[in-house]
């Protein structure tokens, strides 16, 4: 298949390409960043703007400054006011003038300086030019082939040029965050002397970058009030980079819409799960920090420097196993009894008439209405009399109470669809119904069973407010009420609060994944959430 | 079916009757004592006294921060909800497509869900830190910021982020919700639409919504009586602080209880919600049992 037309239409969008490619040249090579570095401070106080004393500082500072300039440094002169009130009521000003060379730079001199983010660069420019490359390559001998017709060859080289273009889009934020960082926190906590890791070798690379290597021993007091600003012309990269893709697209699939429907639904994607993940991986590194490191306003890490597993031994030590198992005794009692007294409700309801039927499904998505919470005060009168305040039993029975409602519910689902064909034939050989009922139906309900225990045992494994009330023992506690006794009001011992966590969660989550999808069709016949 | 039953009346009763002492005792007992204390006159010390009327209601009213803590409610359950409903069908729309990963990007979707909502709000809690929290620190060493942003510089702003939170633990449980119902869903139906020349819009508006409303009013519903429930994310991130500011009803009536020692007016207000509660299950219950009779 040769269409003329189509050749016609890939040069031109290769030649888009290289245009794109010229012209990111070009942005790179201007002078996208400046630096404002004092050289020379005067301080002139108990003066008023503009009066005598004010202006023979400004004509030394000035002076100072055109000496500069001969000697071919771009300066300017700032000056900030202060205003204070004097010992007698007297309004005056502290005015300090400062001598500001300002260096501008273009990206390829990070080339040369080694600073942090010059790799990223390298790699921008190198993917950028490489999809040109890859695209032209791919076009060669197969300019006006249909793209589903094309070579294997062809169609590699030409994908490999969409990815590459996309790189180099992603490189450009990557690089401007490395930037920030490098002159912005970095060097801010170098100068406040709040750290010295690393200080001195990335002085010399800056030395090397601003002053060419000129500024020597002084470089510590040249970087102390330097304010980096890049023009907001590095983003211009940005719609360059987009339009390579959009040509590299065009190119490879022809179809340039429903190929970038298909990049957004993944963009979308990935990160939907990016920020569902965030707080968990919050959890899992704070877990294994140091209490220091956890309170460390000045921590230049994503991840621990050192993985202190000890607070997982130290957790245990201060009760964490007992809560554990007491949040194992409640959610296991509580999933025992509601399925005790589910299973036979549920039967009830999906096979038998009777009168009320109605009366009591409504009884029972009501009861579901209420969180324990509107009547913990109700709830706590109940339990002093019956005893049962502070004690697990107690727990368990309420647990099992309020999550009836759904045991009842998605069961019923369950054996409503299942045909009674087979508990009949049972029932003719002799079985008794209770036998027909846990040979026949249980086993064939299994899925539905498992789905409905899995989720009550989450449910009153995650239940916290009615645990805080009733539980005033600390060994009766169960572990969602246990985390709480890491943060006290003064103090909160992050580092055990999530390491704690961590173990609560793990089980429930793994849980919840096996059994999502048959939740999922229960839910809107059922209709319930924990 | 008969044959299962036998003939005897009242069988059916007892099998009934574990599930439904369960419920009485425990749920239903409950709000009976609620009820009866709310007209009672209750000393600091919790001893029940005599027959007093409405005093209680009109304490509660009367209360400082009751218009706040109902204003706060308010919005609370209708932020949540709103916008948790409507991230979680554009959620529920994105995971219905074919793409890879699909079963790992439901997976993940989960997580908030199957968390405990104390754990999620300590976590949180810890984010939003201002001087050590995660959120500074990753924005400062990605370079995304240059300066530690307070992230909680008034009770508005605090209150704010209780709601995200709860948006957040919310969505999974819609999206999956109207996934159901989208899955359940003829894709013939689309097909035709798309030879009559039916755009994405089209198609949304007039086969995607009317088919999915049955999830999304259970899910809705069920919503709003669960998040004007919520207790953990407020009572872990501020406790309601300053003065009450960041309360909702919930939390309001648990500090109202158990340390101002107000149980007079906490079980006042507990009616309250529960009155409130009974309107949404009634709008509930009616939407379901016309959904069983369809059926």
């Amino acid at each position: 298949m040769k269409l003329p037309e189509l050749k016609r239409q890939n040069r031109r969008l290769l030649f888009v390409m290289l245009l794109g490619l010229i012209l990111a040249l070009v942005l790179m090579s201007l002078p996208l960043y400046h630096f404002t570095a004092s050289v020379y401070t005067k301080k002139s106080g108990n003066t008023v703007v503009g009066d005598e004393k004010y202006q023979t500082v400004r004509a030394e500072v000035e002076a100072l400054a055109e000496d500069y300039r001969a000697q071919g440094f771009d300066v300017e002169i700032n000056e900030s006011v202060l205003e204070r009130v004097n010992s007698k009521g007297e309004t005056t000003s502290l005015v300090t003038f400062s001598i500001d060379q300002v260096i501008s730079r273009n990206l390829f001199a990070f080339l040369q300086s080694a600073l942090p983010g010059g790799h990223v660069f390298r790699l921008m420019l190198a993917c950028a030019a490489l999809s040109v490359l890859c695209a032209a390559l791919g076009c060669i001998g197969e300019e006006d082939v249909m793209p589903r017709f094309l070579s294997r060859r062809a169609a590699f080289l030409r994908t490999a040029a969409e990815v590459l273009a996309l790189l180099a889009l992603l490189a450009v934020p990557v690089f401007v965050m490395m930037n920030n960082f490098a002159f912005g926190r970095q060097l801010s906590l170098f100068s406040q002397g709040l750290m010295t890791e690393g200080k001195e070798a990335l002085y010399q690379k800056m030395n090397l970058f601003l002053f060419d290597g000129a500024a020597g021993e002084a470089i510590e007091d040249a970087l102390a009030g330097i304010k980096p600003q890049h023009s907001g012309m590095i983003w211009l990269l940005l719609p360059v980079f987009a339009m390579m893709i959009l040509c590299a697209v065009q190119i490879r699939h022809g179809a340039v819409k429903s190929t970038l429907l298909k990049a957004l639904l993944y963009a979308f994607v990935i990160v939907m799960c990016l920020v569902t993940l965030y707080p968990y991986y919050v959890m899992l590194i704070t877990a294994f920090r140091s209490n220091a490191e956890t309170l460390d306003m000045y921590f230049l890490h994503l991840f621990p420097t050192k993985w202190i597993w000890s607070n997982l031994s130290d957790i245990v030590r201060r009760g964490v196993p007992r809560y554990l198992l007491n949040s194992v005794f409640v959610a296991g009692g509580a999933t025992l009894l509601a399925m005790l007294c589910g299973i036979p409700a549920a039967y009830a309801m999906a096979r038998m008439n009777f009168k009320g039927k109605k009366a009591f499904l409504g009884f029972v998505i009501m009861s579901q209405m209420f969180s324990p919470v509107v009547l913990l005060i109700g709830i706590s009168q109940l339990m002093t009399t019956l005893h049962l305040n502070d004690s697990v039993v107690g727990l368990m029975l309420i647990n099992a109470a309020f999550n009836q409602a759904f045991a009842v519910w998605l069961l019923r689902g369950t054996f409503i669809s299942i045909s009674p064909e087979m508990e009949q034939a049972a029932l003719i050989d002799g079985c008794g119904t209770v036998s027909a009922l846990i040979r026949v139906l249980i086993p064939m309900a299994a899925p539905g069973i498992v789905t409905a225990l899995i989720f009550v045992f989450i449910n009153a494994w995650n239940e916290y407010t009615i645990s805080t009330v009733l539980i005033s023992t600390a060994a009766n506690r169960p572990i969602t009420v246990g985390i709480t006794q890491f943060s006290s009001f003064n103090m909160i011992e992050w580092q055990y609060l999530f390491a704690a966590s961590l173990l609560a969660t793990i089980p429930v989550v793994l849980l919840f994944m096996s059994i999502e999808k048959h939740l999922t069709a229960g839910l809107t016949s059922g209709g319930v959430k924990g | 079916m008969n044959a299962l039953q036998g003939k005897r009346k009242w069988v059916p009763y007892v099998w009934l009757l574990p599930s439904a002492l369960l419920i009485a005792v425990f749920v239903i007992f409950p709000i009976l004592i609620v009820f009866k204390l709310s007209f009672s006159e209750i000393s600091k010390a919790g001893v029940i006294g005599d027959f007093i009327g409405f005093q209680n209601y009109i304490d509660a009213v009367h209360l400082p921060a009751f218009k706040t803590v109902m204003i706060n409610t308010f919005w609370w359950v209708i932020s949540v909800v709103g916008i948790s409903t409507l991230l979680g069908f554009i959620v529920a729309l994105v995971l219905n497509q074919k793409f890879h990963g699909r079963k790992i990007a439901r997976s993940i979707l989960v997580f908030p869900w199957a968390t405990s909502l104390v754990i999620q709000a300590s976590v949180w809690n810890y984010i939003i830190k201002y001087e050590y929290g995660s959120l500074n620190n990753v924005l400062l060493n990605l370079g995304i910021i240059n300066q530690a942003i307070n992230w909680r510089s008034s009770y508005t702003v605090e209150f704010i982020w209780e709601c995200g939170v709860g948006i957040f633990v919310t969505v999974p449980f819609v999206a999956f919700c109207v996934l159901s119902g989208l899955q359940s869903i003829d894709g013939s139906l689309y097909e035709a639409a798309t030879v009559d020349g039916a755009g994405f819009w089209n198609k949304l508006w007039n086969i995607t919504l009317p088919l999915v409303r049955p999830s999304l009013t259970v899910s809705t519903v069920l919503n709003i009586i669960y998040v004007f429930n919520s207790f953990p994310i407020v009572y872990t991130m501020t406790k309601g602080a300053p003065a009450n500011k960041t309360d909702t009803m919930i939390t309001y009536l648990y500090m109202l209880s158990f340390y101002d020692r107000k149980k007079g007016p906490a079980t006042a207000l507990s009616v309250i919600g529960f009155l409130i509660l009974c309107v949404c299950a009634g709008v509930y219950m009616l939407s379901v049992m016309r959904k069983e009779e369809e059926q």
